[in-house]
């Protein structure tokens, strides 16, 4: 017969062996992380998660009922690599997390089953600083004491990492993914592009158009008028550049070639009177500068070089318009060449701008392609990125979502594939280029 | 008995049956289609040293995860002989040695069977299904790969990688206490072949042919020969005859030399590297037409060379050279003996 003097279960007995659970846990527990997963993304037929993310992150006091330890043999060498086995058995209190977590995860979008501790969620573990992911949740132990449970036991393993995003803002959580899961390192470059552009020689073009009277007046540039060369010849063009109201200077677009006298320059409309300019000829010259590339984020008109001449070596001004060449003009095109002479443009700006922050989103200004920073060293330009996707091509901006930051990915065939130190595929592929022949394609990678 | 060597045959077919796998990338979509990651799966050969692993996986020894998913992971599990590729053990074939420029006679390699296990771990059933479909229809049964065996002799041989069977194991059953297992294993036979040693000694390039042709079944003399000899297009021994005395252009197909006397037509000269055959000469001598082969620029200065019959003692294997024919009546019914490597009197 049951002791009278007892209620066996009242609300206020339950309520003292709560407290007083919850009061021994805080002292000899430990303050774990419970950090609750959100399913994205779910597959049906095949039921599996294949999109999760990790955000939330509650502090919580735990009481470790594994107390030797993880147990004996943690560590196993398999064909995969080495495995850490590590279980943990943690121990929370029911009431603790029913009125504290629950309200907290009940109203975020794709957490199930907030009233409870659940499979799959991971607890961060800061003794050995580690995450583990819940197996099992027993519910029933001990067994209904004054009828009543005051207390989950979470049957936790070392999480397996794929690509999931765990981002809770808390360093010391987000941190133990840094070096975990397939990491591409980008080499990123200034966001600059130098330019590129080529010549040809010419016999008979204009050489040089010099402005022996400014004159005054001159509202907008006039228009160059240029005699005409001899029969077979072709017109030299030029552009009167102003400073105030006179003419500073003649620039030449495309000397022309087969004059065989000095050409006349004539300046007409432009508002002004009184410029006046004399030109001279060569032989051996350039004629007008085609650009192949424009590049890009010049923010001044770089030094235009030429290979030296022989005779007189070329001289040429930039034309920079929205970070790009947009026009080389010739300020005195050479003459003695016998080749066409390289042309070397100076550089834009090779920096780049900004620093990408730990797990922010990057996206590819191209292909759209985005990622999750993992590191970025700047002294050498490296930035690993993870949970890819797309393709992020050579030459396109990285974009920093949070911090903005903006570089260039530089030469592809620098870039290389991390994932573990497990991976072997990159020293496999290179031995294998010395010994495969294969003639077509490898239809598995590349060679 | 067994001298020292060591092709690395056996690596370089782990090699290369490890490059088959070694670009598969799986993706993570949502419902829409959208991207969420691609992932590279990371391969390598399983047999490790152990303090080797743990020190490369563990570092700090704290792993913050258990470990990463997917892997896969090969290894070799078996060799075994194969006897219906056998050839006969004396057969044999000749290839150019790159370490010496000699030709070496080369026995028929033993054909052996390499037994490889490709193992295969995933998180998830859609990421392994995304895998097996990308390997399994390059097997038909089997994939050829070619693999240069022996490097030194630029010996190619196709091995055919046969896909023999695929184990599944998924242990979702059981208590939650334990983890679900997802890995498939693959198992291949690569059919490669062991080549012994090379021999150390040249077997040489044949130097001299001769056909003897008689008339007559009954008749053992010969009355006609055929006589092939090698003949060198390009200069060995580095005999300065004279000297080019003007710039030779690519176009140019006329030599001006210092001293023209001892250039003959229809003779080969050679100038940097550059053979060119001699068509004729003018009158003064010092002004020579010639046909060009590989034409580069020639500087005034450059030393002319003279291709003659002492160059044909030292063409080797892999040379490009001409032929000299003979060809004689003989009427002094004497038979050849290949025994006194002369000919006798009937």
């Amino acid at each position: 017969m049951l002791n009278p003097f007892f209620q066996q279960g009242s609300i206020t007995e339950q309520s003292l062996v709560q407290d007083l659970i919850n009061e021994q846990l805080r002292m000899y527990g430990v303050e774990i992380h419970y950090i609750p997963r959100r399913y994205l993304t779910e597959k049906t037929i095949i039921k599996e998660v294949i999109e999760s993310v990790f955000d939330n992150a509650y502090p919580i006091e735990a009481y470790v009922n594994s107390y030797e330890g993880y147990g004996d043999n943690t560590s196993i060498l398999s064909k995969f690599g080495i495995q850490s086995t590590n279980e943990l058995s943690l121990i929370i209190s029911r009431e603790r997390f029913e009125t504290y977590i629950t309200p907290l995860i009940s109203n975020i979008p794709n957490t199930k089953l907030s009233f409870r501790p659940k499979e799959g969620d991971l607890i961060y573990f800061p003794l050995g600083d580690r995450l583990f992911e819940v197996k099992y949740v027993e519910h029933e132990q001990p067994f209904y004491q004054l009828q009543k449970t005051y207390v989950y036991e979470l049957k936790c393993e070392l999480f397996r990492y794929e690509d999931e995003i765990i981002d809770t803002s808390i360093e010391q959580i987000d941190d133990n993914i840094q070096k975990e899961g397939y990491i591409q390192t980008l080499n990123l470059v200034g966001i600059g592009i130098t330019a590129e552009a080529s010549t040809s020689l010419v016999s008979g073009g204009v050489r040089t158009i010099k402005v022996t009277n400014g004159g005054s007046g001159y509202s907008s540039s006039p228009i160059i008028a240029i005699s005409t060369p001899s029969p077979g010849g072709l017109v030299a063009i030029a552009t009167a550049i102003l400073r105030n109201d006179t003419v500073s200077e003649v620039q030449i677009i495309r000397t022309g070639y087969g004059y065989t006298t000095n050409p006349v320059v004539t300046f007409i409309s432009g508002g002004g009177k009184g410029a006046s300019a004399i030109s001279s000829i060569s032989s051996g010259g350039i004629s007008n500068i085609l650009i192949g590339n424009a590049g890009a984020f010049y923010t001044s008109p770089p030094t235009i070089g030429f290979t030296t001449s022989p005779g007189n070596t070329a001289i040429a001004t930039a034309i920079v318009s929205n970070g790009s060449i947009s026009q080389i003009r010739i300020l005195d095109s050479g003459s003695g060449y016998v080749n066409p002479p390289t042309i070397t443009i100076g550089n834009p700006s090779l920096t780049g701008v900004g620093t990408y922050i730990y797990n922010e989103v990057v996206v590819g200004s191209i292909s759209s392609a985005s990622a999750k920073v993992r590191s970025w060293d700047k002294p050498y330009r490296k930035l690993e990125i993870a949970t890819i996707a797309g393709d992020f091509k050579v030459g396109e901006i990285v974009v920093g979502s949070q911090s903005g930051a903006m570089y260039r990915i530089g030469d592809t065939n620098n870039n290389y594939d991390i994932t573990t130190p497990y991976t072997d595929n990159d020293n496999i592929e290179n031995e294998a280029d010395n010994i495969l022949d294969f003639t077509e394609r490898n239809p598995f990678g590349i060679v | 008995m067994f001298g020292y060597f060591y092709h690395e045959i056996l690596r370089k077919t782990v090699i290369g049956f490890g490059t088959l796998f070694n670009e598969i990338n799986i993706k993570h979509k949502k419902t829409n289609g959208t991207e969420i990651s691609t992932i590279k799966v990371p391969l390598s050969y399983g047999p490790t040293q152990k303090f080797l692993a743990r020190l490369e996986q563990s570092p700090n020894l704290n792993q913050p995860v258990q470990m990463t998913l997917p892997r896969m992971s090969f290894e070799l599990t078996g060799l075994t002989y194969d006897p219906a590729r056998k050839v006969s053990t004396t057969q044999t074939f000749n290839e150019v040695d790159s370490s010496d420029n000699k030709v070496k006679k080369v026995y028929m390699p033993v054909p052996y069977n390499m037994i490889f296990e490709l193992s295969v771990m995933t998180k998830t059933n859609d990421d392994m299904l995304q895998i097996i479909e990308q390997i399994l229809p390059y097997f038909q049964p089997n994939y050829n790969l070619t693999i240069k065996l022996i490097s030194n002799i630029n010996e190619k041989r196709d091995i055919p990688i046969v896909l023999d069977n695929i184990t599944m194991q998924d242990t979702y059953e059981g208590n939650f206490t334990t983890r679900r297992s997802l890995i498939y294993t693959l198992r291949f036979t690569a059919k490669t072949y062991l080549f012994g040693p090379l021999p150390t000694d040249s077997s040489g390039i044949i130097k001299k042919v001769t056909v003897d042709s008689r008339i007559g079944l009954d008749n053992p003399s010969r009355q006609m020969r055929y006589t092939v000899t090698p003949k060198a297009t390009q200069d060995y021994n580095n005999d300065i005859a004279t000297y080019i005395t003007e710039d030779l252009s690519i176009d140019d197909n006329y030599v001006t030399v210092s001293d023209g006397s001892i250039i003959s037509a229809n003779t080969y000269i050679t100038i940097n590297d550059e053979s060119m055959f001699v068509k004729s000469k003018s009158n003064t001598g010092n002004k020579i037409a010639v046909e060009r082969t590989q034409p580069v620029l020639h500087s005034s200065g450059s030393a002319v060379n003279l291709v003659t019959t002492v160059d044909n003692n030292f063409i080797e294997p892999d040379d490009d050279f001409g032929f000299n024919e003979s060809m004689s009546f003989l009427d002094d019914l004497k038979q050849y003996s290949t025994s006194l490597n002369e000919d006798i009197d009937l």
